[in-house]
């Protein structure tokens, strides 16, 4: 060995011996699968139109929030199916109660008509064309109980028909053959999907507290087995929303709709139905919205959609409900008791598809003192007409700021 | 994540600049010798504890209760280093370790969730370091500054997750006593600090994040081989 190397090239050796170790390094890292990755729902929607349009039809997709009377029928007032109907709308029914879907219609100045009518064995799909000149008004498709993708929606079993949302475009495709640059399309799934998922949840959730109180489980794992049943229902909202948005690309955008507006969830604990939950599960319910509400996000990334955000909007109005011109937002405006009565017992649960406002009529359901326009829910999680009204003044002016109205 | 020409840059600029900070204290002591020493190669091999003195920032996401956190094990690895001398008190020295595998353990309100993590730091550390004068003497003492880069490599997880980590590049700082035996031979002990961040994000039914912030300590002994 050379005692007294030439310091130049004993400089380009160590050189080299560094280069090359770092070289090693970083070249056996390459294959470790290192490094951050990308982050679920940060790519913001792209290429919506940005012009007004020349609308002629009001597409909605949906549930029980969008249903202008899919289930009108299960309120005949003699009982078999026939109009006259007391109710039908999930909301405070009668005079004035319409919902947001109705209230956009009148807005853009179209006119919408449901798109199925029926319930149990017997429905009428586009009972409107029954008058020729009405015949494209039957595009409001939201029925209460349905699902993204799950035929098996809330209510299927009592007769709801709950056309999931993605039949329910494969119907307005089968009807209409495609979208049109002159349809104002809106979608708004997935809240039965949160509900369904929770409901299964806390079925699970009680088993497991029953089996750590009766101490056959440690605290532990009962905390382990709550938060896989959690994840386990995330999972299902995942899924959903990805799927709801694979609809919106596959059988909307590729097939003509131009004007497309995605509403995501807003946070049903904050209804009265939220209010009556256990503390330690309102969050579950939360995060089951948030979830849906994130990879909704992923799914539309890039898309040339709109995202209508009624999660951020819906929280304001319950936090300050006076701003929206509305002075009770934790009882329903629809008295169970009466509704009841009005359906023989067969309604026990106040549902305000049953519930109707008319003055002085035996089948008024409304809880005495309340209104229709100044209380924000009809029922456990439905908006009155007033409630409704908060949802379309900020839909409208969301079309507004896109500049699509 | 930094590519390879990125990193090369980098250790290329630490060597520079901590090259030219050499010179310049050297200059006012005395004519600089810049001739490197008889036998300026020296690589070392020691055992090391690995402690990671970790500083956490939450978890953060859906559907995680407020208080949950992260807490990161110790680990027992081997170093290598390889340090050229080029003059007789200033080394540069590369520093690679076999990558200690570091576990993560879910914390507050989240302990249940027990092991949450477990991957390897893929760290190397280049290091100016400053020898005590005395060339001949059997005991001598050294410190050093320099740039630490780690990557995180074979990331494991029990739970249905994604997880990413991202590289880090931080400072570090090195103490510790070379012990003389003979010509060639010698025995060492060093204690060494570095600054490591990186973000976490792992994705399953939603999105987990958290920023670890290790601080190192190693503590590490071995041999030392000079030619």
């Amino acid at each position: 060995m050379n005692p007294c190397p030439n310091p130049a090239r004993a400089w380009a050796r160590t050189a080299l011996v560094v280069a090359a170790a770092f070289g090693l390094v970083a070249g056996t890292l390459s294959g470790c699968g290192g490094g951050g990755i990308d982050e679920p729902g940060t790519t913001p929607t792209a290429g919506a139109p940005a012009t007004k349009g020349s609308f002629t039809t009001l597409v909605t997709f949906g549930d029980s929030l969008s249903d202008i009377g899919a289930y009108a029928p299960a309120t005949s007032l003699a009982g078999n199916g026939s109009a006259p109907y007391f109710g039908g709308k999930f909301t405070v029914n009668g005079p004035g109660g319409t919902v947001w879907v109705e209230n956009i219609a009148a807005t853009v100045g179209v006119v919408v008509t449901p798109a199925e009518v029926g319930f149990g064995a017997t429905s009428v799909k586009c009972p409107a064309a029954a008058n020729a000149a009405l015949a494209g008004t039957c595009t409001a498709y939201g029925q209460g109980g349905s699902r993204v993708t799950d035929p098996n929606g809330i209510g299927k079993a009592g007769g709801a028909l709950t056309v999931p949302v993605k039949t329910q475009i494969a119907n307005h495709l089968a009807r209409f053959t495609s979208f049109k640059a002159t349809d104002l399309i809106l979608l708004w799934g997935g809240n039965n999907d949160a509900f369904v998922q929770f409901s299964t949840f806390s079925a699970t959730a009680t088993q497991i507290q029953t089996d750590a109180a009766a101490g056959r489980i440690s605290a532990d794992e009962a905390n382990r087995r709550l938060f896989s049943a959690q994840t386990a229902a995330e999972d299902e909202m995942k899924k959903a929303a990805l799927e709801l948005a694979g609809y919106v690309k596959t059988e909307i955008l590729a097939k003509g709709g131009r004007y497309v507006a995605v509403f995501n969830l807003p946070d049903s604990t904050l209804t009265p139905f939220g209010t009556t939950l256990p503390a330690t599960a309102r969050p579950v319910l939360t995060a089951l919205v948030d979830t849906f509400n994130l990879w909704l996000r992923e799914g539309l990334g890039g898309l040339p959609v709109q995202i209508v955000d009624q999660n951020t909007p819906g929280k304001d109005v319950y936090a300050n409900p006076a701003r929206y011109g509305l002075t009770n937002n934790t009882v329903p405006a629809c008295d169970a008791a009466k509704i009841s009565a009005i359906t023989r017992g067969a309604v026990t649960d106040g549902s305000s598809l049953f519930c109707n406002s008319t003055p002085g009529v035996p089948f008024n359901g409304v809880r005495a003192g309340a209104s229709a326009t100044t209380w924000q829910f009809a029922d456990g999680v439905h908006p009155t007409p007033g409630g409704h009204k908060v949802i379309s003044d900020y839909v409208a002016a969301r079309l507004r700021a896109f500049g699509w109205i | 994540m930094q590519s390879h020409a990125q990193l090369s840059s980098i250790a290329r600029a630490a060597a520079l600049t901590l090259g030219g900070l050499a010179v310049a204290s050297t200059a006012t002591a005395q004519p600089a010798p810049i001739n490197p020493p008889p036998n300026p190669h020296v690589f070392k091999l020691g055992a090391a504890r690995y402690e990671t003195n970790t500083v956490t920032s939450g978890i953060s996401g859906i559907g995680i209760p407020a208080g949950g956190d992260v807490t990161t094990g110790n680990a027992n690895t081997a170093i290598v280093t390889y340090e050229y001398h080029f003059q007789p008190n200033w080394g540069l020295e590369l520093a690679l370790g076999i990558p200690p595998k570091i576990e993560a353990r879910a914390a507050g309100s989240v302990a249940f969730l027990g092991r949450v993590l477990e991957a390897r730091n893929y760290s190397s550390t280049v290091l100016l370091t400053y020898h005590l004068p005395d060339v001949s003497s059997t005991i001598r003492p050294y410190m050093g500054i320099g740039l630490n880069y780690t990557r995180f490599g074979d990331i494991k997880t029990p739970y249905a997750w994604q997880v990413g980590l991202t590289d880090s590049i931080g400072w570090a700082t090195h103490a510790g006593i070379d012990w003389r035996l003979n010509k060639q031979w010698g025995l060492y002990a060093s204690f060494a600090a570095s600054e490591v961040k990186t973000d976490l994000t792992a994705v399953g039914a939603t999105v987990l994040k958290t920023s670890i912030d290790f601080r190192p300590r190693v503590y590490s002994a071995g041999l030392s081989y000079r030619y």
